[in-house]
């Protein structure tokens, strides 16, 4: 255990030194292109933001328990044009939701599709 | 006959010879080869740009604010920008480049086979800088005024300002880098002629070339059907290009009946889920994401 804390440690303090981390409009190679993962739950919060959005939705587990997955789009000007306000998925608002996920497995994805409760599709990325 | 057509003429002049089909040549991969053969007439940007500026005829006076177009709206870019400034030609034409651009170029092929991808101008949220400017998306406005053009974009806030009452560019003694560089112009009827000097060493795009300061362009810009504004662009910078390079860009007025799409305020500290850094390969990362660590509620 004495020898993992040791290593976190230095890979936090080559992080903090080596690595400082910037805000970014960034690329996307984050995400998995080739995969695709669609999930039930319930919108937490839009990000309606610059450079980037997120919508945060609330998934729960097979277990109970619940995993806030983020879904990564473009900014306000690009969602808007394509049909897609930030009064669209408010808090609450259940949603089907599609993108690709992050290639390191934490909960995030570039959001693809999101089907609402009512049947409405949201395509942030075009068709 | 525009002034821009006038010079392709002047140019075909002495390649009579071997040009004769081009000229007779209708699509875009014809004109598309004639303006590069235009800038390649002239080894300089500025000598391109004088030889526009002569044959327009240039009055002494700026134009009068009822003599300009009209280019108001939004407007975005509708090319793809993952091609970048130089693999996208009509007839699949490349630039000839010197061994230091196609050192550039090969890194460039080797980071995307790899996977390897950060923004060294957007990753930061920097400037994109100009002439990568001419091909970043979402919005653009274009506000013309007799003294001077602003080409605005959305992307981090970025204006460029084109001064067209007549002053010239700042003394070599005076110049200094800078990311947008320093634009004059002046007004071929409809048409916006610019000169852009002082560029700042920069990349280009992601995994693509780095131009120096050597760079400095010539640009024309034109409403071509009232819905979209035409920008032909020459590079030239002897440092990544052994013959200047000619691009044609354009952008489409966006729809906006109901006035709601505006041009907002870009911080890309705003969200601090979009933190990124960049691996020890040199690609990018996310920090951590504000919204997990609360799991197993």
């Amino acid at each position: 255990m004495i020898a993992r804390n040791w290593l976190l440690s230095l890979g936090l303090l080559t992080y903090v030194v080596v690595l400082p981390p910037v805000t970014a409009h960034h690329a996307g190679v984050m995400f998995e292109e080739e995969a695709e993962i669609t999930l039930e739950g319930v919108v937490k919060e839009f990000q309606y933001t610059n450079p980037h959005s997120w919508l945060l939705v609330d998934v729960t587990g097979e277990d109970g328990r619940i995993t806030t997955w983020g879904f990564e789009a473009e900014g306000p000007s690009t969602l808007m044009r394509r049909g897609i306000r930030v009064g669209d998925l408010i808090p609450g608002t259940r949603v089907t939701i599609s993108g690709h996920p992050m290639r390191d497995g934490r909960p995030a994805a570039a959001w693809t599709r999101a089907v609402r409760d009512d049947g409405v599709v949201f395509l942030p990325r075009g068709d | 006959m525009t002034q821009i057509r006038k010079s392709v003429v002047a140019v075909l002049a002495g390649m009579v010879a071997t040009l004769g089909a081009a000229q007779e040549q209708v699509g875009s991969a014809g004109q598309w080869q004639r303006m590069l053969e235009l800038g390649e007439a002239h080894e300089m940007a500025s000598g391109l740009y004088q030889a526009l500026k002569e044959e327009a005829e240039v009055p002494a006076a700026p134009a009068a604010f009822n003599q300009l177009p009209d280019w108001s709206g939004l407007w975005t870019h509708t090319g793809s920008a993952a091609l970048g400034l130089f693999w996208s030609s009509p007839d699949g034409t490349r630039p000839n480049l010197t061994s230091i651009g196609t050192a550039m170029q090969e890194e460039g092929v080797r980071l995307n086979a790899a996977g390897i991808n950060y923004d060294e101008n957007l990753s930061q949220c920097g400037p994109p800088g100009f002439p990568r400017w001419l091909i970043i998306p979402f919005l653009r406005e274009f506000i013309v005024r007799p003294e001077q053009t602003w080409l605005t974009s959305e992307t981090v806030n970025n204006v460029r300002r084109v001064y067209t009452d007549g002053r010239d560019h700042p003394p070599e003694v005076e110049r200094y880098p800078l990311y947008y560089g320093d634009s004059i112009g002046f007004w071929d009827g409809q048409q916006l002629v610019i000169h852009t000097n002082q560029l700042m060493a920069r990349q280009m795009g992601r995994n693509t070339l780095y131009q120096s300061e050597q760079m400095e362009t010539v640009e024309i810009w034109e409403n071509i059907d009232g819905d979209t504004i035409r920008a032909q662009a020459w590079l030239y910078d002897p440092t990544i290009l052994e013959q200047p390079w000619y691009v044609e860009r354009e952008y489409a007025r966006v729809s906006n009946e109901d006035t709601s799409l505006r041009m907002r305020y870009w911080h890309c500290g705003e969200n601090e889920n979009n933190t990124v850094f960049q691996t020890e390969e040199g690609s990018t990362q996310y920090t951590e994401f504000i919204f997990t660590g609360d799991e197993d509620r």
